[in-house]
């Protein structure tokens, strides 16, 4: 490409003059030398598995092994997807098919290449609205739009499934896409058993209650609070202090009343000004 | 750099006994701008580390070579290499891909990100920053809800590595009042959402009996949960009426003579309103005033227990006031109960009018619609309208582009080589014939990216003739493919439109575009 050889070398020249510009401003050329981590002694290796489950877990896995349909709440982080994958073995070994749905591509792309890795190329397919890979087999990845789609264009297609999986089901909140989980959940053939996985949100009980009404059965809600790590939430202030909730508090009062006041100086300036307008 | 903000190096200073850490910023560029400030000042790899890195790039560069060659990326490799990173969806796919596996190699210590990265890997840092607390939905700026707050800080504390995940919010100095306060007991609850698309109801005309469609229209979500509400207020209605009849009870039989210290108060406030400066001189005032000054001498006042009268009567008036507005609630909660059934029957009309359905008989154009999930009737229109199958392939995918594309506020694209009046003029139309602008969503803007791709332009080309992102450009792509697909099975029975879709896609889906795993 000549042209953008030339360009090159315009944009050559004006570096070149700005760098010298630098250097003249500057009294001598000083090297900063970078800041280094403090690096904490030898971490401990993750162990790759958490061996033991955890009692909403195992509460969670009997049921929907048992056939059962089931929502579970729980903080981000604490090994919702677990659950899934039991089932998903389960489902599999019976013959059966299950269909997981995600809200967003990329998080089916992801578990499309996890599911793989765990049941085998020929197991797992992936359909989203823009790419179909083995789209028959037993165990389906799908945004939900495309399940819900499915509901309604090829319920044939959904004979044999036994489960769908809804990860991120509070999703139904989302103002332009929650619409596809709610058909998806009114028009999902009745033998198909649902999971719902979901953020902690107050009300899953009435959205188990919901789904229990809609599709005629019982939905067992399992719900864990606690987080796997505990949060410790901190601010901080302007001036790179570290401050708890209450300092936090006080501290944006007291910046946000010299705004106030400022404000004021100035209202009360601008009124000087007007009334002497006036007056004249 | 035109805008002043917070050095990250400090914030780091004072957190780096807690890393790595994920710094949440709200606004692509300033993840960048953070990332190269902070490298200015932090190196956070040793030799060993850096080696790593520069193998992973290399390797994955012998697959993309030209991942960091766009825009500004060649700062990115020298940052990553520093340990730094960013990464929002103005990344390539390839480029994403990099920087989300060096995070979960731990060879990432900072990393500058949006919103979408929380949500797309599940993977934990030690603790999480939170630049600021409101984000653009949008349409609006807004303060983060409660549990988008909690969901991103949820990636704070690994497990078995770190017994607490710590979460920094920045005070800022500017904006004091905009600092978040977020409690897990106040997460928002989660409501129905339903909304009738065009799809929603020819899907439900085709396939679903009379007795599902009332199903859908009434035990939806938001019906529940507004029966469920509906329930609640009148419950509380009758609690309420309940409370003035007892308190009613209460009062003696002179409550409604003059006699009653409670009737003459009433009396008397009345009284000192008429006779001030607003009202004295309103016609009838005068007249009032004299009636009640005779009602008040022709009888004495009683001597009674009045303060529990009293009382009562104020409970009674803070109780009605509570009841008319729980009645005006009743009202909402109703219409809005029977929303779903005015808008699935006014969108019925409105398909009908243009000759989609007639009850539950389908036309042609209905039922290229029932396969369409993005603004059907302007995507159905387009292709009756013989514009898909007459314009060349290239003006097809220039188009097809633009459906349902809301260009951004600085957002610029090379004008595409081919009119698009015939388009604009069929919009006209149609809105024209009643439907809804939503229904007719369409920009010219990325329509040179479509045509030019198609084209068999390079990756590097359509840079050049915009300004969006590579990520950008890739979901361009990405939503047109996604119509193509729908469009296609719409057509299944058209031969000849069929094919020239297929070839469109097919033409399209190339290279840099293409999905990753």
């Amino acid at each position: 490409m000549p042209q953008a050889g030339k360009e090159n070398v315009v944009d050559m020249k004006e570096m070149k003059s700005k760098q010298r510009k630098k250097i003249r401003g500057r009294s001598s050329r000083t090297y900063v030398h970078k800041k280094r981590p403090v690096r904490k002694p030898a971490l401990k290796t993750l162990s790759p598995e958490p061996v033991k489950l955890d009692k909403f877990q195992a509460e969670a896995i009997e049921a929907v092994l048992d056939g059962r349909n089931v929502l579970v709440a729980a903080p981000t982080g604490t090994g919702k997807t677990l659950i899934a994958e039991r089932l998903a073995e389960k489902v599999l070994r019976e013959g059966r098919g299950l269909v997981y749905t995600s809200p967003l591509k990329a998080l089916s792309n992801q578990k499309y290449s996890d599911f793989k890795k765990m049941f085998g190329e020929q197991q797992v397919g992936l359909v989203t609205g823009d790419i179909t890979i083995n789209g028959d087999a037993p165990l389906t990845v799908m945004t939900t739009e495309i399940f819900r789609n499915k509901c309604f264009e090829d319920m044939e297609d959904l004979a044999n499934i036994a489960y769908v999986v809804f990860d991120e089901i509070h999703y139904l909140d989302d103002p332009h896409r929650g619409t596809a989980w709610e058909e998806a959940i009114l028009f999902a053939p009745p033998h198909v058993k649902i999971l719902g996985l979901s953020a902690t949100v107050p009300n899953v009980k009435e959205m188990a209650a919901w789904i229990g009404e809609v599709r005629a059965c019982e939905v067992l809600v399992v719900e864990e609070r606690k987080r796997a790590v505990p949060l410790e939430i901190m601010w901080i202030s302007p001036d790179n202090e570290l401050l708890s909730k209450s300092q936090a508090k006080r501290k944006v009062e007291k910046l946000s009343a010299r705004f106030d006041s400022e404000m004021e100086q100035h209202k009360s300036k601008d009124k000087k000004k007007f009334y002497n307008y006036r007056s004249k | 750099m035109a805008r002043a903000f917070k050095d990250p190096s400090e914030i780091i200073d004072v957190i780096q006994e807690h890393l790595p850490v994920l710094y949440f910023v709200f606004g692509r560029a300033k993840t960048e701008e953070l990332a190269v400030e902070l490298g200015k000042q932090w190196d956070f790899l040793n030799y060993d580390e850096k080696q790593q890195v520069r193998q992973i790039i290399k390797e994955a560069e012998a697959e993309y070579p030209d991942m960091f060659i766009h825009r500004d990326r060649a700062v990115l490799r020298k940052l990553l290499e520093q340990g730094i990173g960013y990464h929002h969806a103005g990344l390539s796919p390839a480029l994403k891909r990099i920087v989300e596996h060096l995070y979960e190699s731990r060879l990432i210590w900072v990393l500058f990100c949006t919103e979408t990265f929380a949500a797309g890997v599940n993977f934990p840092a030690a603790s999480a920053v939170f630049d600021s607390c409101r984000k653009w939905d949008g349409r609006e700026f807004r303060q983060l809800l409660n549990r988008e707050f909690f969901q991103m800080a949820g990636r704070a504390g690994r497990r078995g590595f770190d017994e607490q995940g710590y979460v920094f919010i920045l005070i800022n100095s500017d904006f004091p009042e905009d600092t978040g306060f977020f409690s897990e007991k106040k997460v928002e609850m989660v409501q129905g959402r339903l909304t009738v698309s065009p799809n929603t109801v020819l899907s439900l005309l085709m396939w679903k009996s009379d007795h599902e469609i009332e199903h859908f229209l009434e035990s939806n979500f938001s019906a529940f949960q507004k029966r469920r509400r509906l329930q609640e207020t009148n419950q509380k209605i009758s609690e309420y009426k309940n409370t003035i009849d007892g308190l009613n009870k209460h009062f003696c039989a002179q409550r409604e003579s003059v006699s009653c210290p409670l009737t003459r108060k009433k009396l008397k406030r009345e009284l000192k309103k008429l006779k001030s400066r607003r009202y004295r001189q309103r016609p009838g005032s005068q007249t009032r005033i004299r009636e009640i000054e005779e009602l008040l001498t022709s009888l004495k006042k009683k001597k009674c227990k009045k303060v529990s009268c009293f009382d009562a009567a104020r409970t009674i008036r803070d109780t009605s006031n509570k009841l008319d507005f729980l009645q005006y609630k009743r009202k909402q909660l109703i219409a809005e109960a029977n929303r779903y059934t005015t808008d699935f029957y006014n969108m019925r009309d409105l398909l009908e009018r243009l000759g989609y359905v007639k009850g539950r008989e389908f036309f042609p154009r209905g039922r290229f619609a029932l396969y369409l999930h993005i603004q059907e009737i302007f995507v159905t229109e387009l292709v009756f309208s013989g514009l898909i199958e007459e314009l060349p392939g290239d003006v097809v995918a220039g188009i097809l582009a633009g459906v349902d594309y809301t260009p951004g506020r600085r957002e610029y694209v090379q004008a595409p080589p081919y009119d698009i009046e015939p388009i604009n003029k069929l919009r006209a139309e149609l809105m024209q014939l009643g439907v809804p602008g939503e229904h007719l969503v369409w920009s010219p803007v990325p329509g040179y990216i479509a045509y030019a791709w198609y084209n068999g332009e390079d990756f590097e080309h359509l840079l050049q003739n915009s300004n969006l992102q590579e990520g950008d450009l890739v979901s361009v792509i990405r939503r047109e493919i996604d119509l193509l697909r729908q469009m296609e099975k719409a057509a299944a029975e058209n031969h000849v439109l069929l094919a020239k879709l297929q070839g469109i896609r097919r033409t399209l889906d190339r290279d840099q575009v293409k999905v990753l795993f």
